[in-house]
């Protein structure tokens, strides 16, 4: 990590880190990176997103069982709180549960469930509602229905705000505030004709900003064929820009507000919402009915719905099931060099042989004593950084106090 | 004569396919839609889960008899993990097996996958009957062949 942050002074960026199962780590490493930057963790400022539950939901990347991967989430808070007052340390992300197949219901009741979840590991913890709950971020899709999409950023700040006041007992404005990021639905891009990506990109991109987002991903228009060229990144970049700069939207602060349609769409979206809220509590609460595949089935169904919709043309897709074009011209498209891995690998092997192996062994040990206590695990963490562990070093060494995670799938 | 006396297999017998999510790859929309579209069609489906080896691929393959696998990949390692699954198949003297791989395949990937030995490649845009008709057909063909 220092060496992709070489030259990049840290108290003066801000860093977002997409990464969920070992971001205690990698928090870890970037507290290091700062310190040999001269940067305190109280100066640096980020997002790193952190949302367990919705790997097991969703996203399925994971390192360790539910509870133990809930201790650190609340480690990371608990310590962020602490220590980084300018850190979000977590991004409670509805992006991957709609792109594994969500309806928009969905999407907003499983991540709002995911947040209060956190909220009350938190409490749990100790922690004051009001010092930590402003530092959390939300991170949502936005797919191609238009006014429902806009519908549901507005529903999640109601309940949100509702939710905190009423249920957790904030106080401050701060905490009550859903903040939160955008990317446009990956999902909903298509191979076929990939510059009609261009056009659906926009259009999400548009609800995203009048249903309030903070910040925006735009995604490519050949992202359904391979990772993006560099022309297509460009593209989806410019697109923001005309929205933020010509258009005129981002002018006005939620400008659909009080259009009946709108209105309606949130209220009866909102309601969806706590009809979940409701059935996932009576399975125990969230962490409960993930164990119980109750999300992951309902996700299940739903993209099965939408691919019989869609193979039955109850639902159209332009290119794909509509407005068809044969003899499509082959779009270049980006290809990863392999030797760069084999370059990390060399890289990683140096940094093996030149590190002292006894500082490692004693700082990894430490860390598996802490796992067993039930510490703060943020600090035997960045301690094992300083004696340059790796990640995989310490998640094979918490693994062995903590177990690994299989789910029995259901289809 | 039912499909399965037809395919020269066991009277009664339906046909078996393997799903396999190979690698770190968690995306399983497409393959749960694709198990959950060939158990419809009266397939017996094994969907291994997430983040299997190619060993552990072979072995559920030679475990369940399967007659059909199914390799789906987003991550764009199917250039190392499918030719790995077809070696690993080949030593266990397994050469009857029905292979399929989904996923984003770039095209001038999909003839080297077919010359390692993938029967076909559905890319985005496939559809599940499509899909569930070629395992139909190749598993079929598959079986008269062998006169199994």
């Amino acid at each position: 990590m220092e060496r992709l942050f070489e030259g990049i002074p840290l108290g003066e960026v801000s860093t977002s880190m997409t990464i969920n199962a070992p971001a205690a780590m990698l928090l870890a490493f970037y507290v290091l990176v700062g310190e040999r930057q001269g940067v305190a963790p109280d100066a640096l400022a980020g997002t790193i997103q952190t949302d367990i539950l919705k790997e097991y939901i969703a996203q399925k990347e994971w390192c360790f069982p539910v509870d133990p991967a809930m201790r650190l989430v609340t480690d990371m808070v608990e310590f962020s709180t602490a220590n980084m007052p300018r850190w979000h340390p977590i991004s409670v992300s509805g992006y991957h549960i709609r792109e594994a197949g969500a309806t928009a219901a969905q999407e907003l009741a499983f991540t709002l469930k995911n947040g209060f979840t956190y909220v009350e590991h938190a409490l749990e913890r100790g922690l004051d509602v009001d010092a930590f709950a402003p530092r959390f971020s939300f991170f949502f899709n936005a797919h191609i229905d238009f006014f429902e999409e806009i519908a549901k950023y507005r529903a999640a700040r109601r309940i949100w705000a509702r939710e905190m006041k009423e249920t957790y007992g904030a106080k401050r404005p701060e905490s009550m505030r859903l903040r939160f990021h955008t990317q446009t639905a990956g999902v909903s891009l298509t191979a076929q004709q990939p510059l009609n990506n261009v056009v659906r990109t926009a259009i999400e991109a548009l609800a995203g900003v009048l249903g309030g987002t903070q910040s925006l991903h735009t995604n490519s228009y050949d992202e359904a064929l391979a990772l993006p060229t560099e022309e297509a990144v460009s593209l989806a970049l410019r697109t923001q820009q005309v929205i933020a700069h010509e258009t005129g939207v981002a002018n006005t602060v939620d400008p659909l507000g009080g259009s009946w349609f709108v209105e309606r769409l949130t209220d009866e979206i909102e309601a969806d919402a706590y009809d979940y809220f409701r059935r996932i509590d009576e399975l125990g609460g969230m962490v409960e009915a993930i164990r119980q595949n109750f999300p992951q089935r309902e996700i299940g169904e739903a993209a099965f719905r939408y691919q019989l919709e869609l193979e039955a043309g109850e639902r159209k897709v332009v290119g794909v099931n509509a407005y068809r074009q044969e003899d499509e011209e082959e779009m270049p498209i980006l290809h990863i060099d392999p030797a760069l891995e084999s370059k990390q690998l060399e890289r990683l092997a140096r940094t093996r042989e030149s590190r002292d192996g006894a500082a490692v062994e004693e700082a990894l040990q430490r860390l598996k004593e802490e796992a067993g206590s039930g510490g703060n695990l943020m600090y035997p963490m960045i301690e094992a950084s300083r004696a340059l562990a790796t990640e995989g070093e310490m998640v094979s060494a918490l693994q062995e106090v903590f177990g690994t995670y299989s789910e029995t799938p259901v289809f | 004569m039912s499909e399965a006396a037809e395919a020269g297999r066991p009277e009664g017998r339906k046909i078996r396919v393997v799903v396999a999510k190979p690698g770190l790859d968690g995306h399983d929309r497409g393959a749960k839609i694709i198990a959950r579209a060939l158990r419809d069609a009266g397939m017996e489906v094994i969907y291994t889960g997430l983040h299997q080896t190619p060993e552990q691929i072979a072995e559920t393959v030679i475990q369940e008899d399967a007659d059909a696998i199914g390799i789906s990949i987003l991550s764009g390692a199917h250039m190392t993990l499918v030719p790995r699954i077809l070696d690993l198949l080949a030593d266990q003297g397994v050469d009857d097996v029905l292979v399929t791989v989904g996923g984003t395949i770039p095209s001038r990937d999909v003839e080297g996958l077919k010359e390692a030995g993938v029967a076909e490649v559905f890319t985005p845009g496939a559809s599940t009957e499509e899909i569930v008709g070629f395992i139909r057909e190749g598993v079929r063909a598959n079986g008269s062949d062998s006169g199994g």
